[in-house]
């Protein structure tokens, strides 16, 4: 019974090839299996969700590699989450991708990503977690690089990038394996100190890295643009927060003792709230739909690292409903970025505008999600930003202030969006433009409900998926559910939001348009310059790496050119000057010989006649 | 019945030369070659035992002094291999009838001089079958009569010249040392007696003197003309065996088993190899005419042979004697080839050759094993000599002189690369587009030569078994 487990793996595994092997000019075949792979994979998902199931059998005994899979709650939640994801996602790329020449291969790596991601969150082992973790490596790179010109370079980028934090992860696994003794993940308990933090830093660079964090994001941006529109639905701005988070907070909760006293806690939170900042900063001065949205799904993992590495309870809390969250909300507006790009054939702003009209669903979809990320009540968004604000408070006011920060800005960039991209007067080229294909809005529209439900009704989540990842010890008898605890919170909370809206009037009338409404602060004296260098990419750390590969690269070269030239200059140099000298010494009179000759022999006489005398 | 191998060359000079000679004509070339192919075939197959053999009512009429070990056995090798050759080139080469009769005629005279110089064990005999050899040596490089030719062999004979005073007057002074003139009496008086000014002298005197006859730095004047002006087959023969056996060999015997071991005489002939390696491979680096760099790259793996012995420990002067041998082989080799090229495009001017591989295919290719073996290159012949020097120069201390055999290897390879690539690769120049292979009579030899040097290269585990061993025993 317990090898149903299976069927996470082999179901979307091998709808995966099955996809590769089918023909892929026809339509039909490659829609049908990954319709009915995510719809399978969703079932079994909502079917086995109570259960706690465990599965294992001995892979490589050698070196430990258990092929164990454990699904309970926490893993069943991520499990159900990914699933619902994934199912919505692959109607929504039927449409979308539909006239696409890479349809058929981004189905198959879509499927195959899927299944490894099942793999990954059901592993009970941290070599199992490892295969299926750098499967996943691959299978980004590959539905990266099918997108425009340009996607190879950035799956490049992005191969490098998670490539190199992938090797961390297994650094820690390593460590993780050696210290405790064990690989298996439900039996390993350490504390955290000197050697176990080093773990812990490894592990967690592996983890945030998947989920997009500074500063191992800068190929997100750069993905927005160039890879297929549904990736970054389904990747950057839902799957791999989900399993980024949930492997964080599997290490910060079950395997290292995490507590809020330790340096390790106050480094997460540093973390988070600088990539609140400075990822919401680069959001708000971009003027194409997707890249904006990038850097947000950036910016908005900052609150779940804080909120996790406050490690006090309500933290841990917002932090991991921020994670389904932002799943959502984050899904959903990448998915109207997507209906009007393909509704309107850009996404730059400047050629956008009143869109409102032409598209009033997916606006209202757009209007609900940008609610949610901006942390605007009743949306999902506001009630996890607000755990994590009462979380962080209780660890140290600058935190707070930069989460608040953070949600000012964010809130300032979607009004700048949505007035650039749905209001203001249409432009006469968008004339024509209609409302998405039904089976885009559906997705929209379900992932948009999903955000006020979670809003609205939010000890659904809480309480039933949540709350019990923490344990009845830690949360002791307390419930998150319901609205915030703490008025003052809450009024801080409407304060801010109020001021984004000021701002984005003062930024309209100042700057004359929806679009330029942060040029204000764009511009502004000190900010004007860092953000010049940000848009030349001089903080990018790939580029800054890529600028030190070169420079060691130069720097091996010279040291080779001059190794080079003591062969084959010097060398050869030397040696002929040495051959001229020698053959002008040779001129052809007997006498010179003769003298050489005996010369050579008074030496060897005296030399064979003072070797005695000593 | 060693005495054999002197007398009838000997003899056989006296009997084409009767009255009869116009008959003899046809018939001396025939003679030479029987009597140099058996002997390679006598050393190669016959252990020693069959030299000791004695022949009983001629015994008496001829007493020679004459003995054959296992290093003389490798020298007779060697003289076969290498006069075998010669007069194989030679009756291509030289065209003149008479000419060529004096050319046979001295052939066996040198086989002659030089069969006797590898068996004497008299210091006195040994002289006497050296100016036999040198005084034929000197008429075959003025054979031909040219300019060079004679300025070449007048040098030559200054340069003998000095080197017999040198050596009559260490004669004298170690029969005054020491009684007597056979080497099993010199090495023994030499041993029991404290050494003094008069033997040291003695010693001085003799090495030089073979110094000067094997064309050691700085006693190689005479050399690089004699080799270059001579015709190609007294090149051979000189490069080959000639200053091999008057020089080296006697060094090797002189040096390394009748006065020696001497600490002090070790370091010159360290000192001299080093120098003679680098320099002739320096020197060898920027000729052009092809002969020319093959006489100074003759000094330079004379050094070779020279080093070895100065390491004076048994596997340093195997090493020695093993390179000599190679040495015969491949540089004879790659004189045949250089008269292959010479006769067939009437120039020895490298800058004039070029891409001739595609027109002599078979020359370039048994040049590629020449000159491979030449610098040291596995699996040939030469590598396994040139590192059985190097490890015996390592094993006794020498680390420094090891590093230098080592690094002229470098400078070998490059003038022989250098050679290769201006005679036979390339592209071939328009006026050698008419250029034939080389016939039969040349190519014989130096697929035979480069035979010997594949084949004992890739057969050294046997090559070691029954000549190592052996000599060691």
């Amino acid at each position: 019974m317990d090898n149903v487990l299976l069927l996470f793996l082999i179901v979307p595994l091998a709808a995966g090839i099955l996809a590769l092997l089918v023909p892929g000019k026809a339509r039909g075949p490659k829609e049908l299996i990954i319709l009915a792979a995510t719809f399978l994979n969703l079932l079994i998902a909502a079917v086995f969700f109570k259960t706690g199931l465990t599965y294992s059998f001995p892979w490589v005994p050698g070196i430990g590699l258990e092929f164990s899979l454990r699904l309970y709650h926490f893993s069943a939640f991520i499990i159900l989450a990914a699933a619902a994801f994934a199912f919505l996602i692959a109607l929504y790329s039927i449409v979308s991708l539909a006239e696409k020449p890479y349809a058929k291969q981004f189905f198959a790596y879509f499927l195959i990503t899927l299944g490894f991601v099942n793999g990954a969150v059901l592993a009970d082992n941290l070599l199992l977690l490892l295969f299926f973790w750098e499967g996943q490596l691959i299978t980004l790179f590959l539905m990266i690089s099918v997108g425009n010109k340009a996607a190879f370079k950035t799956a490049t980028k992005a191969l490098i990038i998670v490539g190199i934090t992938d090797l961390c992860l297994m650094v820690g696994i390593a460590l993780t394996g050696h210290l405790a003794g064990t690989l298996t993940i439900s039996k390993i308990n350490l504390p955290l100190d000197a050697l176990g933090g080093m773990a812990f830093v490894f592990l967690m660079i592996g983890a945030i890295s998947k989920a997009g964090s500074m500063p191992f994001h800068s190929w997100i941006p750069d993905a927005a643009v160039d890879a297929p529109l549904p990736f970054m639905a389904f990747l950057p701005a839902s799957l791999e927060k989900l399993i980024g988070i949930y492997l964080l907070a599997r290490i910060s909760l079950d395997m290292f003792q995490l507590h809020p006293a330790s340096w390790i806690s106050t480094m997460m939170m540093i973390i988070g709230a600088v990539t609140i900042l400075l990822a919401v900063m680069m959001a708000l001065v971009q003027t194409d739909y997707k890249r904006l949205l990038s850097y947000h799904a950036i910016s908005q993992v900052g609150y779940m690292v804080l909120g996790i590495g406050t490690a006090v309870p309500i933290g841990i809390v917002g932090g991991l409903f921020h994670m389904i969250n932002h799943a959502m909300y984050k899904s959903c507006l990448f998915l109207t970025g997507g209906a009007v790009e393909k509704q309107a054939g850009t996404t730059s702003l400047d050629k956008l505008g009143g869109l409102a009209r032409k598209m009033p669903i997916t606006f209202a979809c757009f209007i609900v999600a940008a609610a949610a990320i901006s942390g605007a009540p009743p949306f999902n968004g506001f009630f996890s930003k607000e755990l994590v604000y009462d979380g962080a408070l209780e660890r140290g006011f600058i935190f707070y202030l930069a989460a608040v920060a953070g949600s000012f800005l964010t809130a300032a960039s979607f009004l700048k969006l949505g007035h650039a991209a749905y209001l203001g007067k249409i432009r006469e080229e968008n004339r024509n433009v209609k409302e998405a294909p039904l089976l885009m809005l559906i997705p929209m529209v379900v992932i948009a409900l999903g955000c006020i439900v979670f809003g609205v009704y939010n000890k659904l989540p809480l309480q039933a998926l949540i709350q019990p990842i923490l344990g009845p010890e830690r949360l002791a008898g307390h419930s998150f559910a319901g609205w915030p605890a703490k008025a003052a919170l809450v009024i801080a909370t409407f304060v801010v939001l109020a001021a984004a809206f000021l701002n984005h009037r003062f930024g309209v009338r100042k700057n004359g348009s929806g679009l330029k409404a942060s040029d204000h602060i764009h511009y502004a004296p000190i900010l004007r310059g860092i953000y010049d260098r940000a848009e030349k990419r001089f903080f990018d750390p790939y580029d800054i790496g890529l600028k030190a590969v070169n420079m060691l690269s130069e720097i091996a070269w010279q040291c080779d050119r001059a190794v080079d030239w003591i062969y084959d200059t010097l060398v050869v140099r030397v040696t002929y000057a040495c051959t001229h000298q020698i053959k002008k010494a040779h001129n052809g009179n007997y006498a010179t010989y003769l003298v050489w000759s005996l010369v050579g022999f008074l030496l060897v006489v005296v030399f064979l006649l003072q070797s005695v005398k000593m | 019945m060693t005495s054999l191998l002197i007398l009838i060359p000997l003899f056989s000079v006296m009997v084409l030369n009767l009255p009869s000679r116009t008959m003899m004509r046809r018939f001396a070339f025939w003679l030479s070659l029987t009597l140099a192919a058996s002997q390679v075939c006598l050393a190669a197959f016959f252990g020693t035992g069959l030299w000791s053999s004695p022949l009983d009512i001629y015994g008496s009429f001829f007493r020679f002094n004459l003995a054959v070990d296992n290093l003389s056995r490798i020298m007779l090798l060697s003289v076969g291999i290498v006069v075998l050759t010669a007069i194989l080139v030679g009756r291509e080469t030289i065209k003149d009838e008479n000419q060529h009769f004096n050319f046979t005629n001295l052939m066996l005279l040198v086989l002659a001089g030089m069969n006797g110089v590898v068996t004497t064990v008299d210091v006195f005999s040994l002289y006497v079958f050296m100016e036999i050899t040198a005084v034929a040596s000197f008429v075959l490089i003025a054979l031909q009569k040219e300019r060079d030719a004679l300025e070449a062999s007048f040098k030559y004979i200054v340069f003998s010249a000095l080197a017999s005073v040198m050596m009559l007057s260490a004669i004298a002074l170690l029969l005054m040392t020491s009684g007597g003139t056979g080497f099993a009496g010199i090495s023994q008086s030499l041993k029991s007696l404290p050494a003094n000014p008069l033997t040291l002298l003695a010693m001085g005197l003799f090495v030089c003197g073979l110094f000067i006859k094997g064309g050691a730095m700085p006693f190689h004047g005479w050399l690089p003309d004699a080799y270059s002006a001579a015709p190609a087959p007294v090149s051979i023969l000189l490069a080959g065996i000639v200053t091999k056996t008057l020089g080296i060999y006697t060094l090797i015997r002189i040096a390394g088993f009748v006065l020696g071991p001497n600490y002090a005489l070790n370091s010159i002939l360290l000192l001299i190899g080093a120098l003679s390696i680098v320099a002739g491979a320096l020197a060898a680096l920027g000729q052009k005419d092809f002969k020319r760099m093959l006489a100074y790259s003759s000094i330079s793996q004379v050094g070779y042979i020279v080093i070895g012995l100065g390491c004076g420990t048994p596997l340093g002067i195997f090493g020695a004697v093993f390179h000599l041998f190679n040495h015969s082989v491949f540089k004879s080799l790659l004189f045949a080839n250089s008269a292959a090229v010479e006769s067939q495009t009437g120039t020895r001017n490298m800058e004039r050759l070029g891409g001739l591989a595609e027109r002599m295919p078979r020359t370039g290719a048994t040049s590629i094993i020449g000159f491979l073996s030449a610098a040291g290159i596995p699996p040939l012949a030469g590598f396994w000599s040139k590192t059985i020097i190097v490890v015996a120069l390592w094993q006794a201390g020498f680390r420094a002189y090891s590093s230098v055999a080592v690094m002229a290897g470098a400078i070998t390879l490059a003038y022989f690369l250098s050679m290769q690539h201006r005679v036979f690769f390339g592209k071939i120049k328009e006026e050698l587009k008419s250029v034939k292979e080389a016939n039969f009579n040349l190519l014989l030899p130096a697929l035979f030569l480069a035979a010997i040097t594949v084949g004992v290269g890739i057969l050294f585990p046997f090559v070691h078994d029954t000549f190592i061993t052996s000599f060691f025993r």
